[in-house]
């Protein structure tokens, strides 16, 4: 049952370097995450582990919002990097509304600017063991 | 108590097997082998085999998400009579030796028409779930199945014409004249046939309707929970139905059976 976690990302304002990191370095077949039943899936609808980059810029809080309650439960919040979980380098900017975990629950902190891709997928593996026993 | 009989033999045969139960299992393992195949081509693992069936599982333990904005009656029941259809039209093929139907005549006309069905499922699905990426992916399955209907009917109309439009008596020529695949004259129509599969089941290139990158899953987009394991089983129902069709109608198993017996 816990064999197939479908990861959706949200890009919540991010300088992309850790979207990067999640489109082409971490979750890649080079490392092959495939085997344990990952796979990014295009819908909010079919996720269970959200990944969210970025600290949330005033621009974009309300979309991530949305988007983020369109994630049936039961499902992992990962913050991928640093600014989700603290601001990272933009911490005292005027168009940032703060760490994530102001809004939404939190389950996991992967920290780094950006992360390297073998923590990504410790962090992605510590999530499949918080989903696991959420079901 | 013979009708009694029939009726409970068919209800067997929709839900389980050839239909229902089976087609779903089989078409799931298709779906497997064809991710770990794509893996190992890759040089990595690969998910293994059954983890299609862990994606169904997992996806009937997520909640049901209705749109505000969708037409719930439509939304809820159209995968489901998708998943119907295809059961019924697994009914409709002989499996040399194993299984078959009552014979009658015009068998291959029902199972066309019944194979459009999930085309059709899925641009209703599209169109319902009152969201952006659905109505462009209804319209999309709509241009697709416009050409694809052509096809579809070009194929039926060459081997009804031929023979016969009944399945059973297709199975039966074949097993007394040898398959069709060895015969030059229906060459060109299994060679449309490599062509429709594909199409018909919205795989690369022919995923225009569900691209992922595109339309974010076009029609089956707003889906989540038991229903859309509905959608995904239906089109595993496709998978299994389309590879394993047209070697019964080209008598592959019955030359089998054939080289076995004699």
């Amino acid at each position: 049952m816990a064999k197939s976690p479908w990861v959706y990302r949200i890009n919540a304002g991010s300088c992309n370097g850790c979207d990067v990191e999640l489109a082409t370095t971490a979750l890649i077949p080079r490392y092959d995450i495939e085997r344990l039943g990952c796979k990014y899936c295009g819908s909010p609808k079919h996720a269970d582990i959200v990944l969210i980059t970025g600290p949330l810029t005033a621009r974009v809080k309300d979309k991530v919002l949305r988007g983020y309650s369109e994630i049936p439960n039961p499902k992992v919040t990962v913050a991928v990097g640093i600014c989700p979980i603290s601001g990272g380098v933009f911490r005292d900017s005027y168009a940032i509304k703060g760490p994530i975990d102001r809004y939404i629950p939190v389950d996991l902190n992967i920290p780094g600017c950006p992360p390297r891709p073998q923590a990504i997928i410790e962090g992605l593996a510590m999530a499949i063991e918080i989903w696991k026993n959420k079901l | 108590m013979s009708s009694m009989d029939g009726i409970f033999d068919y209800i067997i045969n929709v839900l389980v097997f050839p239909g229902g139960l089976s087609a779903l299992i089989l078409g799931l393992v298709l779906k497997g082998m064809d991710r770990k195949a794509g893996a190992r081509l890759q040089r990595r693992v690969g998910p293994p085999i059954i983890q299609p069936f862990y994606d169904l599982v997992k996806l009937a333990g997520k909640e049901n998400c209705v749109p505000e904005t969708a037409r719930k009656f439509i939304f809820l029941n159209a995968p489901i009579a998708g998943s119907i259809s295809m059961a019924l039209a697994m009914v409709l093929i002989p499996i040399s030796g194993v299984y078959t139907p009552d014979a009658s005549s015009g068998d291959l006309l029902a199972l066309l028409y019944l194979l459009a069905v999930p085309a059709v499922v899925l641009m209703l699905s599209g169109s319902s779930s009152g969201s952006g990426f659905g109505a462009l992916g209804f319209s999309r399955e709509m241009s697709l199945i416009l050409a694809l209907v052509s096809v579809a009917l070009k194929v039926g109309s060459e081997t009804g014409s031929v023979i016969t439009f009944s399945l059973s008596e297709i199975v039966r020529v074949q097993q007394v004249n040898g398959p069709f695949l060895f015969d030059p004259v229906m060459h060109p129509a299994f060679i449309t046939y490599l062509l429709f599969v594909p199409a018909g089941l919205g795989v690369a290139p022919f995923d225009v309707a569900e691209a992922e990158t595109e339309i974010l899953e076009g029609p089956l987009l707003e889906y989540s929970g038991l229903i859309r394991t509905a959608t995904g089983r239906m089109r595993m129902d496709q998978a299994f139905l389309f590879y394993f069709k047209w070697p019964e109608i080209t008598g592959i198993t019955s030359l089998l059976t054939v080289l076995s017996l004699g």
